[in-house]
Parts: C-alpha cells; sequence; structure tokens
C-alpha cells in the first residue's frame, strides 16, 4: 500500500509539474485576455507533433526536439494572437468563446489530417523502466523531471525578478491598473503570449513523453485539466497556477490510492478534474489563492 | 414613514461604504438624498432597492422589512429604481421597453399564451394602450416602434422612468435624474417628477443639482461617509453647519483638519 | 453513394430534421435566454441512454421509456446547469461543457450500466447485442404501409422517418414562435439584454433563465431520442462535444435569433457536411475518405470562427440588429 502511495505520489509531482508550468502560461493569458481559450489544449498537441517531427523524422535528441516545439509553439500562439484574437476582442465574451472553439476544432484537425490518427511516440525505449528502490520512473518521466528541473525555476525566476516578468504578472493581475501604471499592455499581452506558446509547446512534448504514446487528442484530453488549474490557482496569479497544477496532480494520482476505501477507478480521474472545475466556479471562482472578485 | 431604513451597512473589501445610515421617507412626499461624491448615496439605493444585500440594519417599506430581498421582488413589491446611466433595452422597441413594465400580466407565465390566448391576448391589448398613453406623457410616442438603443441620453432616462410607472409603484427611486442630459429634456423630467406627487407616488431622488433639489423636494437627507449627517426641510439643510462642512471640507482639501 | 440516388438524400433529410430540433433545444437557451449551454449534447446523451436502458435492461414500453428519458435529462440539466445559470456568460460555457464531458466519461466509463465505450448493444451484457429500436422499427414500418398505400407508391421508412422528423420540427417551431411573440418571450428577451433591467421591472430572472433550461433540455432529449432511433446502435463517441457545437453553427448560420433561418441552416449544415462524403472530384479526391471526416470538422471549425468573426449576423441576419449594442 505504502509502495503504491509513493508511486502515485511521484506520479503526480510529474504530472503536476506539467500541468504547473502550462498552467502558468495559461493563468496569464486568461488573466490578460480575460476569456478562455478552448483552442489552449490544441497548443500542446501541436508542440507534441512539432517534437516528433524533429525527434523522429529528423533524429534528433530530445532537447533538440523540445526546444523546437517550444519555439514553433510560440510562434503559433503569436500568429493566432495577431490574425484572429486580437482582432475580434471586442465581440464579446460568448463570440469568443465560440472563435476559440472553432480554432482548437481547426487545429486539432489540421494535424489529424497531416499527420494521422495513429498512436506515435518518441523515440525513447518505452519498455526500460528504472527502478530506483521504492518508485519505478519511465525514461519519459526521467527526462520529463529533468526538463522541469531546468524550467521551473527558470520560469519562477523570469517572473519574480526580471521587469518583464513582473509587468506580466501585473497586467495578469490587474490588467487596467496596470495601465495606469504606465505599462504597455499590448507589447506584455505580446510576451505572454509568447511564453504560454512556449510552455505550451514544452507541456505538450513533456505530457507526450509520460504518457509514452500520444494521438492528436492529446491536447483536447488535457484542456480541462488546464482551465482546472488556471481556475484553481486564481485566474490570472501565475505562481498559484504553479502551486494548483502540483496539487491537481497529486491530487488526480493519489485519489486512486487503495487505502481510500478502494480508491478511484483510474479511468475516472478526469471526472474528478471536471467536477472540480464546476465547484470552483459555483462557489470559490477565486481558487485558491486569487481574491474574492465579482467574476 | 413608507420607507424607513435603519443602521443600513454595506462594506466593500474592508471599506465601508454604508456604515450605519439611518432615515425615513415620508408616504407622498418628495425627499431628496444629498452628499459628497462617496458618500454612499447609490450604494444605499442600491441596498434598499435590492440589488446588493446588505451587511447588517433593516429596511422597512411599508411596515415590511424587505432587507435582503432580491431586485425583483423589491420592485414587484411596489419600490422601484431608476439607475443613474439608464438601463433600457435597446435591441428592444421603445414600446417594448414600456410593456415590459406592466404587472399582472398572465402571458408572461410559461405556457399561458398557449393555453389561454384570448386572456392573454386581451390583457396584451391593455397593456399595449396604457403604454401609449405612458409613452404620449412622456412624450415618446412617436418614438414607439423604434430600437431603445437609437435613443438619446435624456430619452433614455424618459423611458426608464416610463418603464417604472407602467406598474403604478408606491414609491420610486431616482439616482441623479438630471446628470447628463439636455435642458429641455430635464426640465420635461422634473416636471414629471413632480407630477409624481400629484399621483401619490412617493420619490425618493439623489441630485447632485442644488437648484433643482431646492426647488422641488419637501424634505432633504444629507449623507457624507456612508452615514447620515442631517436631514430636514431644504432650508434647514443649506444653513446646517455639518453640511456645509462636508462640502467644503471636500472642496478644499488643503484646510486644516 | 451516388449523388443523384434519392435515398441518400432521404438520409440526408432524416439527419437534417434531428439536426434542427437539435438546434431548436439551443435555440430557447442561447438565442431566447442568452444561456450560453456548450454541453447541450449531454441531453441527448442521457435521453439515448435512459431509454435505451429502460427498454432493454428494464422492459419498459418505448412510450414510457422515452417520458423517463426526458425526465432524466431535465433533472441533469437542473443538476449540472442549474447552479450554473448565474455564472457569467463565457464561465457558464465552460461550466456547462465540462458538465457534458461528466455525461459522456460516465457513459464511458460505467459499462455495467451503460455499456462503456460499446455503447448501446452492450446493455445486454457481454454475448448479446442488444437493440432498443424494434418498437420505434415497428411503428415506422405499419406508418410507411400506411403513407404507401395512401399515396399509391413505395415509400421508404427513411421517408416516413423524414416526414415525422420535420412534422415535430414544424409544430415546434409553431410553438416556439408563439411563445417568443408573446410577453413571456418580451421578457426572456430582457433577460438575454440586460438582467439587471429586466429585475428593476419586477421580472424573476433566475426563474426565466430556468425555464430555458428546462425547455432546452426537453428538446434536446427528443433529439437524442430520435437520433438514437435513427442510427439504431449508438455509443458515447456519438454524444461529443462537437455536435453541441454543430448546433451552434446551425444557429449561426441562421444569424442567431431568427427561428425560421434554422431549418435552412440545418439543412444546409447536413447537406455540407454529407455532401463531402461524395464529392469525388478534385480536388476532394485528393484526401482519402478517412481525412474527410477531419476536413469536415474542420470545415465547421472554420465556419464558425468565419461567422463569428465576419458575419455573425448570419446568411440572413439584419445587419441593422447587430449595430446596437447591448
Amino acid at each position: 500500500m505504502t509502495e503504491q502511495l509513493l508511486q502515485l505520489a511521484i506520479n503526480g509531482l510529474i504530472v503536476g509539474t506539467i500541468l504547473a508550468l502550462t498552467g502558468v502560461g495559461a493563468s496569464l493569458v486568461f488573466g490578460i485576455q480575460r476569456v478562455a481559450n478552448f483552442a489552449h489544449g490544441e497548443y500542446l498537441t501541436f508542440g507534441a507533433y512539432i517534437g516528433l517531427i524533429v525527434n523522429v523524422y529528423y533524429k534528433a535528441d530530445l532537447v533538440t526536439a523540445t526546444i523546437g516545439a517550444m519555439a514553433a509553439t510560440a510562434l503559433l500562439a503569436l500568429a493566432i494572437h495577431f490574425m484572429v484574437l486580437k482582432p475580434l476582442r471586442s465581440r464579446g465574451l460568448v463570440a469568443m468563446s465560440l472563435i476559440t472553439v472553432g480554432l482548437g476544432l481547426m487545429l486539432r484537425d489540421v494535424v489529424f489530417m497531416v499527420a494521422g490518427p495513429q498512436i506515435r511516440q518518441y523515440a525513447i525505449d518505452q519498455t526500460r523502466v528504472y527502478d530506483l528502490g521504492l518508485v519505478r520512473i519511465a525514461p519519459g518521466q526521467a527526462v520529463a523531471v529533468g526538463v522541469a528541473a531546468v524550467v521551473v525555476p527558470a520560469v519562477a525566476y523570469l517572473l519574480a525578478r526580471t521587469p518583464i516578468g513582473k509587468s506580466m504578472r501585473a497586467v495578469a493581475d490587474n490588467r487596467d491598473l496596470a495601465a495606469i501604471s504606465g505599462i504597455d499592455v499590448d507589447r506584455i499581452g505580446t510576451y505572454v503570449w509568447i511564453l504560454a506558446g512556449a510552455l505550451a509547446g514544452l507541456g505538450g512534448v513533456m505530457f507526450a513523453m509520460i504518457q509514452g504514446t500520444f494521438d492528436p487528442n492529446l491536447g483536447y484530453q488535457i484542456l480541462f485539466l488546464i482551465f482546472t488549474s488556471v481556475v484553481l490557482g486564481g485566474i490570472g496569479n501565475a505562481y498559484g497556477a504553479l502551486v494548483a497544477g502540483v496539487v491537481l496532480g497529486m491530487v488526480m494520482e493519489l485519489s486512486t490510492w487503495s487505502g481510500l476505501a478502494g480508491g478511484l477507478d483510474a479511468r475516472m480521474k478526469p471526472v474528478l478534474a471536471f467536477a472540480a472545475l464546476i465547484a470552483l466556479l459555483l462557489w470559490r471562482p477565486q481558487g485558491l489563492f486569487g481574491k474574492a472578485r465579482v467574476l | 414613514m413608507l420607507l424607513e431604513i435603519r443602521n443600513l451597512g454595506k462594506s466593500f473589501g474592508g471599506v465601508a461604504a454604508v456604515d450605519g445610515a439611518s432615515f425615513g421617507v415620508a408616504e407622498g412626499s418628495i425627499t431628496a438624498l444629498i452628499g459628497p461624491n462617496g458618500a454612499g448615496k447609490t450604494t444605499v439605493f442600491n441596498l434598499v432597492s435590492g440589488f446588493i444585500r446588505p451587511d447588517r440594519g433593516t429596511v422597512r417599506f411599508e411596515g415590511r422589512d424587505i432587507a435582503g430581498a432580491r431586485g425583483d421582488a423589491v420592485a414587484r413589491a411596489g419600490l422601484v429604481r431608476a439607475f443613474q446611466a439608464p438601463r433600457v433595452l435597446t435591441r428592444m422597441s421603445v414600446l417594448e421597453n414600456v410593456m415590459l413594465g406592466a404587472k399582472d400580466q398572465p402571458g408572461e407565465r410559461f405556457g399561458m399564451s398557449l393555453l389561454a390566448p384570448a386572456r392573454v391576448a386581451r390583457r396584451e391589448r391593455d397593456v399595449q394602450a396604457r403604454a401609449h398613453e405612458m409613452l404620449a406623457l412622456i412624450r415618446l410616442d412617436h418614438l414607439a416602434d423604434d430600437y431603445a438603443g437609437t435613443l438619446s441620453g435624456g430619452q433614455r432616462k424618459l423611458l426608464e422612468l416610463g418603464r417604472a410607472l407602467m406598474s403604478e409603484p408606491r414609491m420610486i427611486l431616482l439616482d441623479e435624474p438630471m446628470a447628463g442630459i439636455a435642458p429641455v429634456l430635464g426640465q420635461q423630467l422634473l416636471q414629471h417628477v413632480q407630477d409624481l406627487r400629484a399621483r401619490h407616488t412617493t420619490v425618493c431622488v439623489i441630485e447632485h443639482d442644488m437648484d433643482v433639489v431646492m426647488s422641488i423636494s419637501d424634505r432633504v437627507i444629507v449623507m457624507d461617509e456612508g452615514r447620515v449627517i442631517a436631514e430636514g426641510t431644504p432650508d434647514e439643510v443649506q444653513r446646517d453647519e455639518r453640511v456645509i462642512e462636508a462640502y467644503l471640507g471636500r472642496r478644499a482639501p488643503m484646510e486644516a483638519k | 453513394m451516388d449523388f443523384l440516388n434519392p435515398a441518400f438524400w432521404t438520409f440526408v433529410a432524416v439527419i437534417a430534421g434531428i439536426y434542427a430540433i437539435m438546434a431548436l433545444g439551443l435555440y430557447v437557451q442561447f438565442s431566447l435566454a442568452g444561456l450560453p449551454n456548450f454541453g447541450h449534447v449531454a441531453f441527448m446523451a442521457t435521453a439515448a441512454y435512459v431509454m435505451a436502458i429502460l427498454v432493454v435492461r428494464y422492459h419498459v414500453p418505448l412510450a414510457v421509456a422515452s417520458i423517463g428519458a426526458i425526465v432524466a435529462a431535465v433533472i441533469v440539466g437542473l443538476l449540472l446547469a442549474g447552479p450554473a445559470l448565474r455564472l457569467r456568460a463565457d464561465y457558464l460555457a465552460i461550466a456547462t461543457i465540462a458538465g457534458g464531458e461528466i455525461v459522456r466519461y460516465l457513459a464511458m466509463n460505467l459499462p455495467e450500466l451503460t455499456g462503456g465505450p460499446i455503447g448501446s448493444m452492450g446493455l445486454a451484457g457481454p454475448g448479446n447485442i442488444a437493440m432498443y429500436n424494434q418498437d420505434w422499427l415497428a411503428l415506422l414500418n405499419r406508418l410507411t404501409a400506411v403513407l404507401s398505400e395512401a399515396s399509391g407508391r413505395a415509400v421508404s421508412r427513411d421517408f416516413t422517418m423524414a416526414l415525422l422528423v420535420w412534422t415535430l420540427a414544424g409544430l415546434l417551431m409553431l410553438v416556439f414562435r408563439r411563445m417568443e411573440r408573446s410577453p413571456w418571450g418580451r421578457v426572456m428577451k430582457a433577460v438575454r439584454e440586460d438582467e439587471t433591467a429586466a429585475a428593476a421591472a419586477g421580472k424573476n430572472v433566475f426563474s426565466f433563465k430556468l425555464q430555458a433550461l428546462i425547455l432546452g433540455a426537453i428538446v434536446g432529449a427528443i433529439s437524442g431520442l430520435l437520433l438514437a432511433w435513427q442510427i439504431g446502435i449508438f455509443s458515447p463517441e456519438d454524444f461529443q462535444p462537437t455536435l453541441t457545437f454543430y448546433a451552434y453553427l446551425i444557429l449561426i448560420l441562421g444569424g442567431l435569433n431568427r427561428l425560421w433561418a434554422i431549418p435552412v441552416g440545418a439543412v444546409l449544415f447536413s447537406v455540407l457536411f454529407s455532401g463531402t462524403r461524395l464529392l469525388n472530384f478534385f480536388p476532394l479526391s485528393l484526401i482519402d475518405s478517412g481525412n474527410r471526416a477531419f476536413l469536415r470538422l474542420f470545415l465547421v471549425g472554420f465556419l464558425l470562427v468565419l461567422f463569428m468573426a465576419l458575419r455573425p449576423q448570419g446568411l440572413l441576419g439584419n445587419r441593422k440588429e447587430l449595430l446596437l449594442e447591448k
């Protein structure tokens, strides 16, 4: 039982860290845009597939693949921001939601058409397992841990210490206040999209790695986990998203522990996230760390 | 007293917008609520009319405590309000806007238009006729079929007033009716407000225009920093030292306190 | 199937009719009351599953099972969307799509109850193929026989179904038209445009939103039942969120607030959708049929973006109304 608990905790931590990183980007973007981007999951899918192309077809190593994915997704995010989202911002909340749904459908099905629905995997030996005594880690998970160990501190530093990072957090937290304090909201918005895109690309590659196999539905399956992390951490609160992502990842994995009256069926994990999302929106929309603002 | 509030309180994020306000509005009167910006006047209106829940205090209307009741319930009880920035339904016609205000429309109940079409149609004709009368009264009848969104600010205020009066309310709360509208329409609105007294409709009005306040109100209530600091006839209030200080204090912040 | 085969177009007509009813259910919620329910498909799924379970497992007669199915859909709607009605528009959208996904996930992962990923076929337990359709097909057959006799020609069962579905759609539209133009419709419009103004006019905003939700659930449930009867077997895959967005696209094609534009939108949508199956000429012939499914979905997304961005009044709408801000 304890072994299972430890294993679940490690899995949860790994998934949670990826959720955290993706959530930071998503939270900043939602904070600035003030509208949920239903296409965000597809940015992850896009990243995963770019990474696949670089890794499997160009036979590059995983680090290069990851960097390529991050760059490509950042570009994609920028393009969509400038061509679609920014010009149409005045359309209203529901119109924007429908537009992002449409964009998501388009992205997902372009990937389906170009890459095909087959299940894919990176050039990692899926059968090997590292046995660390009490717990086991797959190679994909190990890579993800390594990447996270580098990226998380980097992002945290960016947000905490650099002027750009501080401006990003200010705008995401309170756009009007930031504008009054002289911050160029449009320019910062652009930087935020670059960061969010890059983190989404990273997230896509990492999810693909820890899952082992993936198909174009990757992003859609994670979309609601990202929404839940963002709301849980407080929309626009970057640090909140970091914590919330890890919390969500851990809670989801640990919920299947047999010590909890048999534990939740693993297939029901997403339902947990959906239910949490609805509950949060209804009763605590500011999440764990946000200010109680009127939604 | 038709309306009586006692010790009303409401804070937003730790700041008290209304901090123990108490006053009464006599039936059949025109009572003005005045005070510097930020005194809590609009918040009091929101609390009384049910659009915000009070943290503490009582609101008695016709002897019944309505504190915490929802906005639509308060309106149905006969206490209606108009907003500072008039809320008209821009994509509906002027006539429809006014017809919306009428009470006792069986056609508004689910399915009634299918189950009792004759009764619904009869009442609808009534309401429509009354709406036209109302529009004629506020001189917007010639715009009856236009979208309300094409109306000017002043016309929208008149329209909102017309909608509110359709339900034949006991009392109406007007939030800065004269603000930002053309003088001619303003005069018209003022006339309507005074006519309300003749119709036995009690009025409580927030206004900044002192001439208006002095000329039409029976009673004046002065608020500052969330509390009532004075009340009386317009003359009494005008000479009240506390009132002068409250207004002067705002205008000359450099004065030593 | 050949382009000119009437049987194919009859089939398209049936699907178009079912989609029209689905869109009508969404119309009440979104176009009338302004509630962006992104989980509308959940009403269809709930109704289909409850009906099938009652018929297959408990041998309930079809008519009773259908009523039960509709009631179940309303209950699910009230549970999942009821509390969310007071949320801001886009958060309501998120909450409802999450709710819809909960229904789909439960359907996928509770095989003892719902047959799991296999869907309705699995309802009778392993080794049996469950069919809930017999009574419905029998009814259709009888009707078809009557029609054939009366017209003197051989009428197909699909034709009867199309007739039935479109008659129902027409009836619903007549009813909704009446309701729209009544005082009830006026209040709904006000709730959609400015809740606060509606409340200030003494209208119980929450009650009206609830009515729209319930009505939408009932009509959505009906469309789910019709779909289930038409396709004979279903699985959770048939009730993906994309179905909800087909309904939105149908509404958008007609301009979001025109009731009579819905059948036009539904027919257009179904033709586009089914038509790409058979357009075997260049450049579509470059894409194999598997990929054409993805192309269809891509087009749905594209049209959603296009219309919301460039022509929100739809194909048939009135630009004037749009120029007025809320």
